[in-house]
């Protein structure tokens, strides 16, 4: 929220109430959320890349080479059927957590939306509610 | 209402004792009046600020710990996981999982030891064997490593991962809290900055026309 501009100062209709105050208060709120589940939908984007890579590499991989699958810090040599099963595991897990988190991050979208709606409603230049 | 001044915090707080911040419903009665002071509540609301603010990075800085530390327990957790499904695999052979790995070792594999690759150090990688083991150390920290039972180790690095967890989901949830108080302290401070710029005014204006009728 940002100081008057001089030609508002007389605006008296902007009297903030305990209702404003707590739709600003869970705004502010949902917009850090947001922020950092943009944040581990970004790495957790780049994981599931990385593993979506693994996939095609390990199709063209050879039957009798084990492969380096990486668990915790270290690489296990695992024949390949083995290695394909894990990463099914992996992937699926993943995949799992994005789609939970592109489902509360659209839900907190839309909330924002309507608290946006409102309080512009109602503040209108008074208040600055984007980036 | 005049017994809250100077005190720009009030007595509620949340579960981690963080005191909630004051909504202020009429400007003029919290100040104490139409002639009321504003530098004083005004300098509260910024030490108020302050300590919101120093409480934030605080918080901010368990929370990137935390965040650390979660993904290195779970790392753990996996490579243990495997160890025991590697050894469970070996003595039942009633999951298909298992029957995989059995027809693809055919003889070799009840002896066969594992073979892994390590990081000795950055960018170092050593190879190493790892026998069929029902034991694992576990780093406990402050220069101690105990040797538990997989099952055990399992139980204790689950626990881990809960508490840390737990107190991960109680640090947001307070610096969640932090950015309510934050930001209903900077509407306090705007709301009586301007209210007192509108005094200002309407006294400037009152005295211009006193000023005005004395003259004509």
């Amino acid at each position: 929220m940002r100081m008057l501009e001089q030609e508002q100062e007389n605006d008296d209709s902007t009297e903030v109430t305990w209702e404003d105050q707590q739709r600003i208060n869970t705004f502010s709120k949902l917009n850090t959320r947001i922020k950092s589940i943009e944040t581990q939908l970004e790495v957790l984007k780049q994981e599931k890349e990385a593993l979506d890579d693994l996939s095609m590499e390990l199709e063209l991989a050879d039957e009798d080479e084990p492969v380096l699958y990486k668990v915790g810090e270290a690489f296990l040599h695992l024949p390949l059927p083995r290695a394909l099963k894990r990463l099914e595991k992996d992937q699926a897990k993943i995949e799992s957590r994005f789609s939970s988190l592109t489902v509360s991050a659209e839900e907190i979208e839309r909330e924002m939306k309507l608290l946006k709606v409102t309080l512009y409603g109602k503040f209108g230049s008074s208040i600055n509610l984007d980036e | 209402m005049s017994s809250s001044l100077g005190k720009p915090l009030t007595e509620e707080k949340n579960p981690r004792g963080i005191p909630k911040a004051p909504f202020i419903e009429d400007v003029e009665k919290y100040l104490g009046g139409p002639d009321a002071e504003v530098e004083e509540p005004l300098k509260n609301f910024q030490d108020a600020i302050a300590k919101y603010r120093y409480m934030d990075s605080n918080l901010a800085q368990r929370r990137v710990g935390l965040e650390e530390k979660i993904p290195d327990i779970k790392k753990t957790l996996s490579m243990v996981e495997f160890l025991r499904d590697r050894r469970e695999g070996k003595t039942s052979t009633e999951d298909d999982d298992d029957l995989d790995i059995d027809e693809d070792g055919a003889e070799g594999s009840q002896s066969k030891p594992l073979k892994t690759t390590f990081e000795l150090n950055d960018t170092l990688f050593a190879e190493a064997e790892l026998e069929d083991t029902d034991t694992v150390y576990l780093w406990l920290g402050a220069n101690v490593m105990l040797s538990y039972k997989i099952p055990a180790a399992i139980e204790l690095l689950k626990s881990k991962l809960e508490g840390a967890e737990a107190t991960l989901a109680s640090v947001i949830e307070d610096l969640e809290f932090l950015r309510e108080q934050l930001t209903m302290m900077e509407v306090n401070m705007a709301r009586v900055y301007n209210w007192d710029v509108k005094r200002r005014k309407e006294n400037r204006l009152k005295a211009e026309a006193a000023g005005k009728s004395a003259e004509g």
